[in-house]
């Protein structure tokens, strides 16, 4: 059980100008399951392997419960990996693969089979010791590549956009059981990926990475609900933004002018009548998507993105609507 | 009908690959075969037993082993760490250093030959083992390097990273999982320099000046003094080990080529 603390790592990789990692700091928790969000190419992936030992930072320290890990060797940190790709060894069965960290450790071959044996249930895939990686699908591979991740009770959990290369019904499967084992094993974990839902759905807390630094770090639902940076707010899908004097309804009088607010497109309603705290607006775009439906609506000179559960009114091109910014739902951002 | 044309082209290609050493084997057990006869006409092992209880015969199969054992280990020794800095990796000059690495495919073998000769006769390396050995070493390695680099190029890193990761020092990780996976491009890295210092004729003359005999120049020397039956003799014994080898190899090497294949 092991609580990580990364404290002002820098990284920049020769032939280039930009710093992948500024400044970098985040403390994790004993047993918490962190998600790392951020567009491709923004450190994400760095920082894991400043983590492992595959890179090591120009400066700063990595942690684990107190102590520094930058001078101990890469196999004896206690920091396991699963990528996109499971890379399971392809000439070794699944119970060799499964086993390969504690074989590495010398564990007692008895011990090996029985650990790989639990392994195997805990991932729902019992009885396939005998099957060579190449034997299985992508999900069931990346199974396996947990189970052998797991196996040797590593200090740290990496995962790097493990799910990502999987169809949407394996993936939701796969959400679950990753976020049941590392629960059930309690082994705090670093989870990375591009996607928003992913993230909310799996992790503890989540920290949104810009250009090699945190903007935001926060649980899922306060990140959702009331991002406190305009940065934080445009990853966590939020698009409307409204000066203090383009409010519809002014709630405060005065010295309001110089504030941001912003509203999550869910809140937002688009309607045919005019009423209090609403706005005229035309339609220019209206896309039924199933379970709701986006609206695209200029409003003076904004674009303001909606989107209304089913059921609700569809409109046409062009169409006259009125616009509702429901005051309780609107809330106030660092500009 | 396109089984048919397949199993046409399939048995003139062995054709192709079998008839010379029918007719080396052929030439090798008669004697006194003359034109017009369509076969031979008289029958003997003599020759063949002649050739094979010389000792000369004997000491050059042992000699050229060695030596293109010695060549093909080092090869790799020397080809591994080159491939896979130019298989994985990007870096400024990269071409060059292909170009570099390729140039004794490109240069005339005569001419590294005499330069050698003379260098090595300077530093005591001409005439000896240790020497040919050397010389050998640079046809080789275009090719070692070249099976091995197209090998890396397929690889990934990320394996090595995962075997660390999971507690493996870099050495079990080298040997466990770059090796073995490796495996199959290293056999065949292996062969290549294997076949080519096996069959080098000019530059273990050269070198070697008389003093290193492999089966090469004892056949060069047979052709030129012209009993067909001898050189046949010679021709077979001198193709023995690369089809014992590719037939040993063959089968295994498709095998693991197709399970490597599933992975990408």
């Amino acid at each position: 059980m092991t609580t990580v603390n990364i404290i002002s790592l820098n990284k920049t990789y020769p032939n280039q100008s930009a710093p992948v990692l500024k400044d970098f700091s985040l403390s994790i928790r004993d047993g918490e399951m962190i998600a790392l969000l951020g567009p491709s190419g923004m450190g994400k992936s760095t920082l894991l392997k400043l983590i492992t030992g595959i890179e090591r930072p120009d400066s700063g320290d990595i942690q684990f419960d107190g102590s520094s890990i930058l001078t101990v060797d890469p196999n004896k940190r206690g920091a396991v990996l699963m990528f996109q790709k499971s890379y399971l060894f392809p000439f070794l069965n699944v119970e060799d693969n499964i086993g390969f960290g504690l074989k590495m450790q010398s564990a007692p071959l008895q011990t090996i089979r029985a650990e790989v044996k639990r392994m195997l249930k805990l991932i729902g895939l019992p009885g396939i010791e005998s099957r060579k990686p190449g034997q299985l699908s992508g999900g069931e591979q990346q199974r396996v590549a947990l189970a052998r991740a797991l196996v040797t009770n590593p200090k740290l959990l990496l995962l790097d956009e493990p799910l990502s290369s999987l169809d949407t019904e394996v993936r939701m499967n796969l959400q679950e059981a990753i976020r049941v084992i590392q629960r059930e094993l309690g082994v705090t974990t670093i989870f990375v990926t591009h996607d928003l839902g992913e993230a909310m759905a799996m992790s503890d807390r989540m920290a949104l990475l810009l250009n090699g630094e945190i903007v935001a770090l926060d649980t899922p639902e306060t990140l959702f609900h009331r991002p406190r940076s305009l940065a934080a707010a445009r990853f966590m899908g939020v698009s409307t933004f409204l000066n203090a004097d383009q409010l519809p309804v002014k709630n405060e009088a005065g010295s309001v002018s110089k504030k941001l607010f912003a509203i999550r497109p869910e809140h937002i309603r688009v309607q045919k009548e005019g009423c209090d705290q609403s706005m005229p607006g035309v339609v220019s775009d209206c896309v039924f998507r199933g379970e709701y439906v986006e609206y695209l609506v200029e409003v003076g000179d904004m674009n303001v993105r909606a989107r209304m559960s089913m059921p609700a009114p569809m409109f046409g091109h062009g169409e006259h609507v009125y616009v509702k910014f429901p005051r309780e739902n609107l809330f106030e951002i660092e500009n | 009908m396109r089984t048919i044309l397949a199993y046409s082209l399939r048995f003139i290609l062995y054709l192709i690959l079998i008839a010379p050493i029918l007719l080396f084997i052929t030439y090798a057990f008669s004697t006194r075969w003359f034109f017009p006869q369509t076969f031979p006409v008289e029958w003997t092992a003599s020759t063949v037993q002649r050739a094979i209880q010389d000792s000369r015969t004997f000491s050059s199969i042992t000699q050229g082993l060695m030596i293109s054992m010695l060549v093909s280990i080092f090869s790799l020794l020397l080809g591994f760490p080159a491939a896979r800095v130019l298989g994985l990796r990007k870096f400024r000059g990269r071409q060059l250093i292909w170009l570099l690495f390729f140039l004794p495919t490109v240069v005339p073998p005569l001419a590294i030959g005499m330069g050698l000769n003379i260098l090595f006769l300077r530093i005591g390396l001409a005439g000896t083992v240790t020497g040919v050995v050397l010389a050998h070493i640079i046809p080789t390695l275009p090719y070692t390097i070249f099976t091995l680099s197209s090998a890396f190029a397929r690889y990934d890193e990320n394996y090595e990273f995962q075997a660390l990761a999971l507690g493996a020092s870099p050495l079990q990780s080298f040997l466990k999982v770059t090796l073995r996976m490796l495996l199959p491009s290293l056999v065949v890295a292996a062969l290549f320099a294997f076949l080519i210092s096996w069959s080098q004729y000019l530059l273990t003359l050269l070198i070697g000046g008389g003093q290193v005999i492999t089966l090469p120049i004892l056949l060069f020397a047979a052709a030129s003094g012209g009993n067909p039956a001898t050189i046949a003799t010679l021709s077979l014994l001198f193709i023995a080990p690369p089809v014992l080898v590719i037939v040993a190899t063959a089968r295994q090497l498709n095998q693991h080529g197709a399970g490597i294949r599933e992975q990408y």
